[in-house]
């Protein structure tokens, strides 16, 4: 069918919709149909599209119909549907709202991307969550950071954080290291982003025991013959039970046994022993039957 | 037959129903063996359970809180964009065909064959537009398979079963991953965008405690902008200019 056909039919059906069959059949129906019309509106050229999109949006359709309509604007290539999306997030409401913001992240047009800032500012938790999202799907870490840098409370900030975190991003989780100082929803960021080398400086400082214990578990889970080797580095050479202990959970969070093995078996430690071993039968390890059988033995 | 064998043996642990009837009748017939199992028997009866203590409370807290942690953490990675995809799990409920056709496209589009089909043919008002200039003809039609499989996987969805819901949604997550870094990488940045949208319904489908009613309203959007997108898609793929 030629573009103008379809265009034609697809006004025809919207037009339909909203006029005669709403007298005859059900609600339901004229939704569908409504619906159809937005999906065939996607083979029309943009500049004929954006109208009709438009007055679906400012028309008397349902919600449900709006939204799917502000996904069929923001994949109409034209400036003008950016800033309508804008403008939606700017003066709508409810669900509306957060899709129009949701939209506005998809479309990944900078202009319409900025604008979300000043509505991040003066929105309640869920508008700033949706704008969040948005930068996430546009891969805009660089506004992140900005809301995260200039967090006004710990929430904010780890809620800036872990969308970070999701999106790898590791200079600007390091940037915020010295620019926000050092927490433990950071320590979080970094093992979801798997920043291995971060962690690991972490785990050597010592400012802040809580902090260090919490960076050598976090080794654990970003996981890895590095991490593995880290991990038993970090048991051997510290004096501290909290440290060794954290060391333990991240050797069991990393699944390394063949490391905790290796510690059963180098430590004359009877205490030690027993305590490795109980990580050991934790982490129902294959090597336990062997350490079981040398016991049994009395070998130590 | 080896110790471990017999380990799990007396501990009735982790042995088929076969693999328990073989080693009885090798101990049956096999009089050093039984012997062995003997030794062994009595060595682990021996082995008295309160010779490995419990763990103190406080530790098994921590354990705990590890584990929740963990468990956080993952849930959190699963919405992250870049995780290492499983390439077992992308022939996970795909039809054989579509995935081949999928694999092919995907492998030719991944090979850094920098062939770049010419730009599409833009309409009057397209000119002003800021949409990809080219996006090649053999991820347009691998992205036509993946959104038409997650399209009637979606719809075939499982409501009766949370896990098998979750584990359907997970493979689907994993797949629109792979065409996300696809399409990021193949010069498509507003597919990738999509796509990347598409990952935090996915992962809400994926809940176990979602209610019936919310997994119909999320199925529902998700089969309308698949729709859009596969529209959008033969739109842009007929707009191409055609060579011999």
């Amino acid at each position: 069918m030629h573009t103008f056909n379809k265009l034609v039919f697809t006004a025809l059906l919207l037009f339909v919709a909203g006029t005669s069959i709403a007298q005859t059949d059900t609600n339901e129906d004229v939704e569908e149909l409504k619906l159809t019309a937005l999906e065939a509106l996607m083979s029309a050229p943009a500049e004929r599209a954006l109208p009709l999109v438009m007055k679906v949006l400012t028309g008397n359709s349902s919600d449900e119909v709006k939204e799917r309509a502000l996904f069929v604007l923001s994949q109409i290539d034209q400036p003008e549907a950016q800033t309508q999306l804008l403008e939606i997030a700017r003066q709508g409401s409810g669900e509306l709202r957060l899709e129009a913001i949701r939209m506005i992240g998809i479309g990944g047009e900078p202009a319409a991307l900025s604008g979300l800032a000043e509505l991040y500012k003066a929105g309640d938790g869920d508008v700033r969550e949706a704008v969040l999202e948005a930068y996430l799907i546009a891969d805009d870490s660089n506004a992140i950071f900005e809301i995260a840098a200039n967090a006004a409370s710990e929430e904010e900030f780890e809620g800036a954080v872990d969308m970070l975190a999701a999106m790898d991003a590791r200079d600007e989780l390091r940037k915020l290291r010295d620019q926000a100082g050092m927490s433990g929803s950071l320590i979080d960021a970094y093992a979801i982003s798997g920043d291995f080398e971060t962690l690991r400086e972490l785990s050597m400082d010592s400012s802040n025991p809580e902090l260090q214990e919490q960076a050598i578990e976090a080794l654990g889970i970003v996981g890895g013959a590095e991490v593995n080797t880290a991990l038993v580095e970090i048991y051997r050479s510290s004096d501290s039970p909290h440290v060794r202990e954290a060391a333990l959970d991240g050797l069991l969070i990393a699944d390394h046994d063949d490391g905790l093995l290796e510690l059963y078996q180098s430590s004359q430690d009877a205490a030690e022993k027993r305590e490795l071993l109980e990580y050991l039968v934790m982490m129902d390890s294959d090597a336990i039957w062997e350490v079981i059988d040398s016991a049994l033995d009395g070998e130590r | 037959m080896h110790d471990e064998q017999l380990i799990l043996y007396y501990y009735d642990d982790g042995l088929s129903d076969r693999e328990k009837q073989q080693i009885e009748a090798a101990l049956k017939d096999d009089v050093d063996l039984a012997a062995r199992y003997e030794r062994l028997r009595r060595r682990l009866a021996e082995f008295n359970e309160s010779e490995v203590p419990p763990a103190p409370a406080h530790v098994v807290q921590r354990w705990h809180d590890s584990i929740d942690r963990v468990a956080r953490m993952e849930s959190n990675r699963l919405s992250k964009p870049g995780n290492p995809f499983s390439f077992m799990s992308f022939f996970w409920g795909a039809a054989i065909t579509a995935a081949l056709a999928i694999g092919i496209g995907i492998g030719v589009y991944l090979s850094g064959d920098s062939t770049v089909i010419p730009v599409l043919n833009e309409t009057v008002a397209d000119t002003e537009s800021y949409r990809e200039a080219s996006i090649p003809a053999a991820f347009t039609r691998s992205l036509q398979v993946h959104l038409r499989d997650s399209q009637s996987e979606i719809a075939r969805l499982p409501l009766d079963s949370d896990a098998d819901r979750a584990h359907l949604m997970m493979e689907i997550i994993e797949q629109n991953r792979l065409f996300e870094r696809a399409a990021e990488r193949k010069n498509s940045p507003n597919f990738a965008r999509v796509l990347r949208a598409f990952e935090p319904i996915l992962v809400r489908l994926a809940a176990e405690d979602i209610a019936p009613e919310d997994v119909e309203a999320l199925r529902a959007q998700l089969a309308f902008e698949l729709n859009v997108m596969l529209t959008k898609l033969a739109r842009e793929a007929s707009e191409e200019p055609h060579t011999i």
